[in-house]
């Protein structure tokens, strides 16, 4: 085999049943699938069978990452932990967990590239891995304890440089609602309890050894620095949202939040963070403050600094600093986390005496993070709180728990917004204690069915946002009207997809992204203005195709799809555009296995078709269109009653809605009754074999 | 110019640099080295013709990288920037800047209760060479006099050819500043990039400058106790000037 940078070259195995620890070759079995979700998909797809079921032996835990974590690419802090996905409704399917934190550049230091874990342990165990010596340990001294104590054990056997990705209770407890956490606060939502019935509480990593770059070392100094030059704040906002010195334009929306006179107030002593043209890149940290994009003003105040992953100067996961936190509920006064992490706690509740930005919002903020990421508690991207507003709003918990568990609970605290209610819930979900918190704990389409609760319902509220399959929306037509909502419809979780709203909502003048979009898609009407949608056309569905595609791409390189592809740039003398063949090229030097845009689209395209067969394999069924890629109705929903396509209104006609899937299929090369990939896509894109398969079940259009 | 001469002018030379920190005035060191210089050399062009007797004294570093912790957000881009710019791999154990290990929990570790890091304040230390002034504690502890001072900036830098990879410079820095590079088997430190730092260029928080060498060696804390052996003939070296 050929000598390939990027990769390490070696995939660990291990089988917890057997205590086999072994090693494949990278490059010779997944370079074709890149690393992270792509190897989860094959590895799926290769070793388990269809009525595998999440917490069986058999069941793969795939901590896939890819040739660029760890190397100095800019946002490579990505672990994709791909298994079968326990609260996905009505039945489990693949899905996968995104972490960053400095698990994926550690583990490719140590010499691998990704971990695949089958089998069960007869014992609770953790798995230490020290460059090349790798050991299954007892874990039985740390199984119970939460997710910081933990880590905090570990550390002390492996040294203060480890990372460690364990479980919390709620993993133990097989809680579906779970997560994996690395890094204090980084964790990858949904297999948590995967990993918990393998009874593997953690990994501990230490890696010293290196990862080359297979191109010349000075050329890929100035490809780094270029693809710092184009890139924006996080979610890669392109302007300030403020007026600045350097800006011709700005945007109150934008997560781009640094200004003179704003300052980091709690760091000691505080910092300004200035002006931060984006010609200067050793400011680019300051851009950032997710404290104040999601807590508002008060952020500024309680910000020590902005934290993140290994590699990224983008900072988007902000330290907060809330002495009274401390002095008042007993957990440490400085805590960070960012988006459903960060706002874990809060969004339980409707209201705070002190208004929805005050104190006691952030107080909620630091209560809930602090409990959620010691326990393992997994958020659904905020369903989780969503529904429970919702349940105990509309006397649903009254109704259908004992009165004597429902007395247990303090509500009148929960009424006011007192974030020590807190303390009664979540250890509750975690440890799966009375009927409340067990069915919280299993996610929303489980929760509906074991209350005989009507799914349809919840397709319909607007402000639950709810999609299927257990899962909400995630920057659907909010933010980029048909393409967003089709996106919406593709995964088994929420899509976590951000290429489309990278740029559409980075802040630019909608003449703008036409120009860039002209330049992407063929055509200006690729996008439209949030709030002046207009129907669908093939502009939109080649746009669909490139946000699925790349987000698969970043997810299978291990960069951030948080912030790639960079379609847009802050930068005047460019026309603010950016560069989407950036990942090729980043690729291209680091592996030193060339590949142009085009082909590294097609790797792509074989990863998402993969994922696609998987679906439809397991859910036996090759009527995709209609079982599994479908529309909640609050997207046809106005509540002013405008009419659609008009000023001011983001819902979306179903009858175009129908058009645009049947332009997706066809962009995808997919069957527009089924919505199934045929057999001579998944020939195309590598995938004959899959196609040989899925065509004995009859699983082919 | 005799032998003797020359460690004259060495001594000259070296008392007429900046910023000494010496526990004995130049007059005192100069009448010193009058009466007896014995094994003394420096490996700058000027000296290395005629130096044939263990290394002590260099000349002063023209530069330093000094850091400002309270900035510092924790990317390891400046890690990255060192071993991938200059060495064509990402690999952090090596860096000549040290984040990583300070990053969870502050320079005291885990066990320390430092109550820095990530889990503690948020306070990143990142630890620097301080080019160090007379002595050099790595290069006086090398048996095999690899480190030697290297222009433009006067860094203080392994000389691979010369490097044996005993490891015994990791032994005497007491900041614990030595890299290894265990694919060549060879030592390696923080040479400045020869005056234009790759790591307070990939800084994207500000938080690493470049300046005016300046001595840091009494600023900063030590993190552990040096226990390197410095050979005889070192130490007889020493002992011509420092003895009372």
């Amino acid at each position: 085999m050929a000598k390939f940078g990027g990769w390490t070259g070696k995939t660990l195995r291990v089988n917890l049943s057997t205590g086999k620890i072994w090693t494949e070759d990278t490059i010779e079995k997944y370079k074709d699938y890149l690393g992270g979700t792509g190897l989860g998909y094959k590895v799926i797809w290769d070793e388990m069978k269809p009525e595998t079921k999440p917490f069986d032996p058999e069941s793969r835990l795939i901590f896939g990452i890819g040739p660029m974590a760890g190397t100095g690419a800019p946002c490579n802090g990505r672990t994709a932990i791909t298994s079968l996905f326990p609260t996905c409704w009505p039945k489990p399917l693949v899905g996968t967990g995104h972490m960053g934190g400095q698990f994926a550049a550690e583990l490719k230091y140590a010499g691998y590239d990704s971990i695949i874990i089958e089998g069960k342990a007869d014992k609770p165990v953790w798995l230490s891995i020290v460059d090349d010596k790798v050991e299954i340990k007892d874990a039985r001294k740390i199984w119970g304890q939460g997710i910081r104590r933990a880590t905090a054990e570990i550390t002390q056997e492996l040294g203060p440089e480890a990372c460690v990705a364990a479980i919390g209770q709620a993993g133990e407890n097989l809680v579906p609602m779970s997560v994996i956490m690395n890094s204090y606060s980084h964790s990858a939502g949904g297999n948590g309890a995967v990993m918990g019935s393998k009874n593997l509480k953690a990994i501990g990593v230490r890696g010293t050894g290196s990862i080359t770059i297979a191109g010349d070392k000075g050329e890929w100094e100035k490809l780094l620095k270029y693809n710092l030059s184009i890139m924006g704040a996080n979610n890669n906002h392109a302007v300030p949202s403020s007026p600045q010195p350097w800006a011709e334009y700005f945007n109150p929306g934008s997560r781009w939040k640094a200004s003179k006179g704003l300052r980091w107030e709690a760091a000691n002593p505080p910092i300004d963070t200035g002006a931060c043209d984006p010609h200067d890149l050793n400011r680019i940290a300051y851009r950032t403050n997710n404290a104040v994009t999601y807590l508002g003003d008060i952020g500024w105040s309680v910000t020590v600094r902005e934290n993140v992953c290994t590699g990224c100067p983008i900072r988007c996961h902000p330290m907060i600093k809330v002495p009274s936190a401390k002095a008042k509920y007993g957990v440490p006064e400085i805590g960070m986390n960012t988006c459903g992490g960060l706002n874990f706690g809060r969004s339980f509740f409707k209201q705070f005496p002190d208004g929805p930005r005050g104190l006691t919002n952030v107080e909620a903020c630091m209560v809930g993070m602090h409990m959620a990421d010691d326990y393992g508690i997994w958020c659904n991207y905020s369903q989780l709180q969503r529904d429970f507003v919702k349940l105990y709003y509309e006397g649903t918990i009254k109704a259908k728990i004992s009165d004597k568990e429902f007395k247990s609970y303090s509500w009148s605290k929960y009424e006011k917004g007192d974030p020590s209610f807190l303390f009664e819930l979540l250890p509750r979900i975690a440890r799966k204690e009375g009927e409340l918190a067990t069915v919280l704990g299993l996610g929303t389409g489980y929760l509906l069915e074991k209350w005989g609760l009507s799914e349809a319902e919840w397709k319909k509220d607007k402000d639950l946002v709810y999609w299927k399959m257990s899962h909400p929306k995630h920057h659907s037509n909010e933010d980029c009207g048909q393409c967003g909502v089709i996106l919406n419809t593709q995964y088994n979780r929420d899509c976590q997809c951000h290429s489309h709203t990278n740029l559409v909502r980075g802040g630019l003048p909608i003449q703008v992204q036409k120009k860039i979009a002209e330049d992407l898609f063929g055509t200006p009407d690729a996008v439209d203005a949030v709030g002046a949608f207009t129907p669908m056309n093939t502009g939109k569905a080649k746009m669909t195709k490139w946000s699925l595609l790349r987000k698969e791409l970043h997810d299978s390189l291990s960069l951030c799809n948080w912030m790639a592809p960079y379609a847009t740039s802050p930068l005047k003398e460019r026309g603010y555009k950016g560069d989407d063949t950036i990942e090729a090229k980043l690729y291209s030097m680091a592996t030193g296995g060339k590949k142009n845009p085009e082909e590294l689209d097609v790797v792509a395209e074989r990863i998402f078709n993969l994922h696609r067969a998987l679906t439809i394999r397991d859910m036996g069924t090759k009527e995709m269109r209609e079982k599994h890629d479908t529309i909640p109705d609050w997207v046809y929903y106005d509540p002013d009653k405008k009419p659609v396509y008009t000023k001011g209104t983001i819902h979306l006609d179903k009858q175009d809605m129908q058009l645009a899937m049947d332009m997706y299929y066809e962009v995808m090369g997919w069957d527009k009754k089924t919505g199934a990939p045929t057999a001579d896509t998944y020939k195309k894109v590598g995938l004959a074999r899959v196609a040989e398969d899925l065509g004995k079940k009859n699983l082919l259009p | 110019m005799d032998n003797r001469d020359e460690k004259h002018e060495i001594l000259e030379r070296f008392l007429g640099s900046a910023e000494l920190n010496h526990p004995f005035s130049r007059r005192q060191f100069l009448k010193i080295s009058g009466v007896s210089i014995v094994g003394i050399s420096a490996l700058s062009p000027l000296f290395a013709r005629g130096a044939t007797k263990p290394l002590v004294i260099m000349e002063q570093a023209k530069g330093i990288v000094i850091a400002d912790p309270t900035r510092c957000v924790a990317c390891r881009r400046c890690e990255l920037a060192c071993t991938e710019f200059n060495d064509g791999k990402a690999k952090p154990s090596m860096a000549r800047i040290k984040v990583a290990r300070n990053m969870n929990f502050g320079p005291k570790g885990i066990y320390g209760q430092s109550g820095q890091g990530n889990w503690g304040n948020g306070l990143i230390t990142q630890d620097l060479c301080k080019q160090c002034p007379h002595p050099v504690p790595c290069a006086t502890a090398c048996p095999n006099d690899a480190i030697v001072m290297k222009g433009p900036a006067n860094a203080r830098v392994v000389d691979e050819a010369k490097c044996i990879g005993c490891k015994m410079c990791q032994k005497a820095c007491p900041w614990e500043m030595l890299s290894f590079d265990d694919d060549k088997n060879k030592a390696t430190k923080c040479f400045l990039c020869d005056g234009k730092p790759k790591c307070v260029e990939a800084c994207p928080a500000d938080a690493l400058a470049y300046v005016a060498w300046r001595d840091m060696t009494d600023k900063v804390p030590a993190r552990m106790v040096p226990t390197a052996v410095v050979s005889p003939e070192k130490a007889a070296s020493c002992n011509e000037c420092h003895k009372k």
